[in-house]
């Protein structure tokens, strides 16, 4: 991607590493995310996952950081490349890599698959199949929370695709005119789908997008989870007090292609080892090296946990049945 | 039980919106022009005033948005009510209605459920033009996972609002504009007619005449035309399209042994043609004839009053086509 | 005040307003006589704004309007008569009486479909753009929409294609909102948006802006053509934004005032009376051109009146000739509805 579309950060001092127990939570929801997706990935080469799946690798720092900020009670919705966030958001492993695989036991009894994993017990309004789709639903639960006054917010994560929707751009003027507190989170991996974004968007950094209505609009450097989560304290904090809508630009990048299978021949092979020397989990894991909060044989091995659990999600799942005929038509209705 | 008082369709459906209202603070309004204007066709007047702009919001031009909110607020305990002014601009909101309000139950594996209410007002009459006359209930119900109600009478309409918004899936609610001033009774108070329940408005053993919202009124003028004629044509209105009550439908054509159905939407792929395949389907033993189709004219509806006339058949017409049918097609 | 303009410039945009207004005196007073039924959208109070962008349009450019396009359509030169025909649902108005007031369309004057549909113009124009662009041809397209357009989506997303590929595309928002009544609101009583000015949406698309006074009808026309400038030379879209005070007859939703604007009254103060005083005398766009023309020595008294009692003499004909024409027949009612 060109320099134009990419949201400059800020300039400001390298973000504080939080306490010690909050940084390696950080760091295990990161290796989290990225062992869910290489086994989804493995999954898929061995046709165990039906359809097409879009996987968050290179852009873990994001959701993490995010929901890092959150309290259970808060809502989020996500989009077609959202396992990520439903991880960092609690969804039970098991259970989401069961839904992926159309498994009965999925999340989602296994009829809705990747594209489709809602979790209404961690406060998940579902990932989308729906470039934007996300964006009202979000927006209608930061309604929701306005009228609970409980101070609870909402997060809609959609990608840098969705900022050419004309659904943003009306959603964000309601959410201004409304002070409603819910928090806009544009992943700008630089690509929509197989285009680059700066070959379909127009004007300057994607922040003047939520400046024009007023909204507190912040380009974030997306491989850096302590940046994502400083500047989500700050939108949530002001969501929770009633100061309304918060935009955040998190530049990040996506390791593959829009699906799992997509050849990307329209990327550049030097663009992409720019980007991998940036990872965010090799980022925070430095740092806790360097602030002696965790060696690199503990840090390894909760990489080695992490894989652990996803494996043994994907047996599970392996060995669990699919839906039955009956459960074809179980719930149109309420 | 006393004699009901008298309202106006508009009216009817207005107190089902302030007694449900009342009665579940859950329950928001959201749409262009239905807080301070009152609603273009002043169907919302009066509702601000009673429950403030927290509870009855307008919106701006965007109906997509809007709507995608609501049904995010559906999601997470609301039960909003939302109006679309025109049913021609059900177009702008298909996406959230089609892809998100209908399905989110069924992805979500019953998680979640959408309890909204689209209400839209249709039909052909005022001479608005091609963008502001349609009739598209059809579109919705195409789609599992949404409920379509399309009232005939003020008393329908009251009792169906009220079961509309305490519905726990998304419904989608047309109301024909030129029911709006049409009167009759209606019980005070607390009024909640199931939904996907047909009635019979009109008993007659020669013919039956399945007929929605504004054809319901024409159908049962036709059937006075008709009887003049001695055929005993029975009417009978389905109320709700999803679900469609085919037992009652079936029950009156295995009696009459014909039918017509008659619907203000276009005819093509249309409504008319669903309810005619199920009865052929369920009843063909039993029937004499086959089972006609009446709806508007396949043309974008002209503005022209002459020729928008035209569109839909009057009750003379109709008794016309009945009495065909009845007395052997030529 | 801006500069103002050349004797024949001013003229012929004067022209243009005086068919726009009396066209809608005409039409809100068949629709009180039960001319016609129907909803119906007047331009009265705009009419600076549209026949100055229509005076500085080439012959070839392409416009798409909205629901309220009456001023639009007459003060491009369409027949007055056609134009009446149609919103009284006869078979010679432009769309054959089947459109009605908010359709009405003469693609031989460079209209394309009119939309009802609040932002559907701007996607229709952007299109327009994209073809006159393709086609590599020396002419603009342009969009008349009013504030209200810029709550829909759709016109952001066309923002954003114009913006990319450089349409020759002048978007012309007609912001009606503004004005004393409006302003208590906070500024924009029709829209509900959380921007404080309309400009910096298009701005955030990287489209150059530009504010003018919807009244001024040098203002507008300058903008205009400086505007037409920027797309023919190949540097993509550009919008305006044209403040007009509301007319009170269209106040809050339906026209309701008949009226028959009497020119004198901008020589003539003190012959202002009555409740709307006020908007007649400040912000009426019509007399403003008045005294703009006899200040800089255009025009005389005389010869307003003359120009006066010839656009009301077209206006007079255009109606009988929209009464005396006939229905569509019966026959007619399904034929087009495919090419």
């Amino acid at each position: 991607m060109n320099e134009k579309q990419t949201a400059k950060p800020a300039i400001v001092a390298e973000p504080l590493l939080p306490a010690a127990e909050e940084a390696v939570a950080l760091l295990k929801s990161m290796q989290l995310i990225r062992a869910f997706e290489e086994q989804v990935r493995r999954l898929f080469a061995g046709g165990l996952v039906p359809g097409l799946v879009h996987l968050c690798a290179g852009q873990e720092a994001v959701a993490t950081g995010v929901c890092a900020v959150l309290r259970r009670s808060d809502w989020i919705a996500s989009n077609h490349r959202g396992h990520g966030h439903c991880l960092a958001k609690g969804m039970p492993v098991d259970r989401m890599m069961a839904e992926i695989m159309g498994r009965r036991s999925g999340i989602g009894m296994g009829r809705s698959g990747s594209l489709h994993l809602f979790d209404a017990a961690n406060g998940n309004l579902g990932t989308n199949g729906i470039v934007g789709g996300g964006i009202p639903l979000a927006t209608g639960a930061a309604l929701s929370a306005k009228r609970a006054g409980r101070g609870d917010v909402a997060v809609c994560f959609f990608g840098d695709g969705a900022l050419n929707q004309g659904l943003l751009f009306e959603v964000m003027n309601m959410a201004a005119v409304w002070r409603l507190p819910v928090l806009f989170v544009c992943e700008n991996n630089g690509y929509g789908e197989f285009t680059a974004i700066d070959d379909v968007t127009a004007g300057g950094p994607p922040t003047g997008r939520g400046a024009v209505f007023d909204i507190p609009s912040e380009a974030v450097d997306g491989m850096d989870v302590l940046a994502v989560r400083e500047a989500t304290l700050r939108a949530v904090a002001r969501g929770r007090r009633g100061d309304g809508p918060s935009f955040l630009v998190c530049t990040t990048y996506r390791y593959g292609g829009h699906h799992v299978g997509d050849r990307q021949d329209y990327k550049d092979a030097e663009e992409a080892r720019a980007w991998r020397a940036k990872d965010p989990i090799l980022r925070l894991a430095a740092r806790l090296q360097g602030a002696g909060v965790a060696g690199a044989d503990r840090i390894a091995a909760w990489q080695a946990e992490a894989e652990a659990i996803v494996a043994a999600a994907a047996e599970a799942a392996k060995a669990a049945s699919e839906p039955a005929a009956e459960d074809l038509a179980r719930a149109v209705y309420a | 039980m006393p004699e009901p008082p008298i309202l106006d369709y508009r009216a009817a459906v207005l107190a089902a919106l302030a007694g449900e209202m009342r009665r579940d603070p859950a329950v928001i309004l959201l749409g262009e022009d239905v807080g301070a204007a009152g609603g273009v066709f002043l169907q919302t007047a009066g509702l601000l005033g009673e429950f403030g702009a927290e509870r009855v919001i307008d919106t701006p031009i965007s109906e997509s948005g809007a709507f995608g909110i609501a049904v995010g607020a559906a999601m997470t305990g609301q039960r909003p009510v939302f109006e679309v002014m025109f049913g021609d601009f059900m177009t702008l909101v298909m996406d959230q209605l089609v892809n998100q309000a209908a399905k989110v139950h069924y992805m979500s594996a019953g998680q979640f459920s959408v309890p909204l209410v689209l209400r839209t007002a249709v039909g052909i009459g005022a001479s608005l033009g091609p963008q502001h006359s349609q009739s598209l209930h059809a579109w919705a119900a195409h789609i599992p996972g949404l409920k379509v109600v399309m009232p005939s009478t003020p008393w329908d309409a009251k009792g169906l609002m009220a079961a509309a918004i305490r519905d726990d899936n998304p419904v989608v609610f047309f109301e024909d504009r030129m029911l709006y001033t049409r009167k009759g009774p209606v019980p005070e108070g607390e009024l909640v007619i199931p939904i996907g329940l047909a009635e019979v408005k009109r008993p007659g053993t020669d013919v039956t005449i399945i007929a929605l919202s504004r054809m319901v009124q024409v159908a049962l003028d036709a059937a006075e035309a008709l009887a003049a004629e001695g055929i005993a044509a029975e009417v009978v209105d389905p109320r709700s399209l999803l679900p469609l009550d085919l037992p009652t439908l079936v029950a009156s054509v295995k009696k009459t042994s014909r039918a017509v159905v008659v619907d203000g939407g276009y005819r093509q792929y249309g409504v008319t043609g669903e309810i005619a395949a199920a009865l052929t389907e369920e009843a063909f033993d039993w029937l004499d004839a086959p089972v006609l189709r009446v709806g508007a004219a396949d043309v974008p509806i002209p503005f022209n009053r002459s020729l928008e006339a035209l569109v839909l058949p009057d009750a003379r017409q109709l008794a016309g086509i009945v009495a065909k049918l009845v007395r052997g097609l030529p | 005040m801006t500069e103002p303009l050349g004797r024949l410039t001013s003229l012929s945009i004067f022209r243009r307003m005086l068919l726009m207004r009396h066209f809608e005196e005409a039409v809100i007073r068949l629709y009180n006589e039960g001319r016609f039924v129907s909803h119906y959208h007047i331009y009265i109070g705009q009419e600076a704004t549209g026949a100055a962008v229509l005076e500085a349009l080439g012959q070839d450019d392409l416009i798409s309007t909205t629901h309220r396009n009456h001023g639009h359509i007459v003060g491009r030169g369409a027949d007055a008569g056609r134009a009446m025909a149609e919103i009284l649902g006869r078979a010679t108005g432009f769309n054959g009486g089947r459109g009605g007031t908010l359709h009405i369309c003469d693609a031989s004057r460079g209209f394309l479909s009119t939309s009802a549909v609040v932002g559907g113009c701007a996607s229709l124009a952007t299109g327009a753009a994209f073809g006159i662009k393709v086609n590599h041809q020396a002419r603009v397209a342009t969009a008349f929409f009013g504030d209200g357009a810029l709550e829909e989506g759709v016109v952001i997303e066309a923002f954003n294609m114009a913006a990319l590929w450089k349409l020759p595309v002048v978007y012309i928002c007609e912001n009606n909102s503004a004005g004393a009544v409006g302003m208590q609101g906070g500024g924009y009583p029709t829209a509900i948006t959380a921007t404080d000015s309309f400009c910096r949406l298009p701005a955030a698309y990287g489209i150059p802006t530009k504010v003018v006074d919807g009244t001024d009808m040098a203002a507008v026309y300058r903008a205009t053509v400086e505007a037409r400038q920027h797309c023919l030379a190949g540097d993509g879209p550009v919008f305006i934004e044209a403040f007009t005070d509301r007319w009170p007859g269209s106040n809050p939703l339906w026209p309701e005032l008949a009226t028959v604007t009497e020119l004198a009254q901008a020589w003539e103060p003190d012959s202002i009376g009555g409740a709307h005083a006020e908007w007649i005398r400040h912000h009426d766009p019509l007399l403003r051109a008045v005294r703009d023309l006899l200040a800089e020595g255009h025009l005389t008294r005389s010869e307003i009146v003359a120009e006066d009692q010839a656009a009301r003499w077209r206006i007079e004909q255009a109606i009988t000739f929209a009464v005396d024409s006939p229905l569509p027949l019966p026959e007619t009612a399904e034929q087009g509805v495919f090419a």
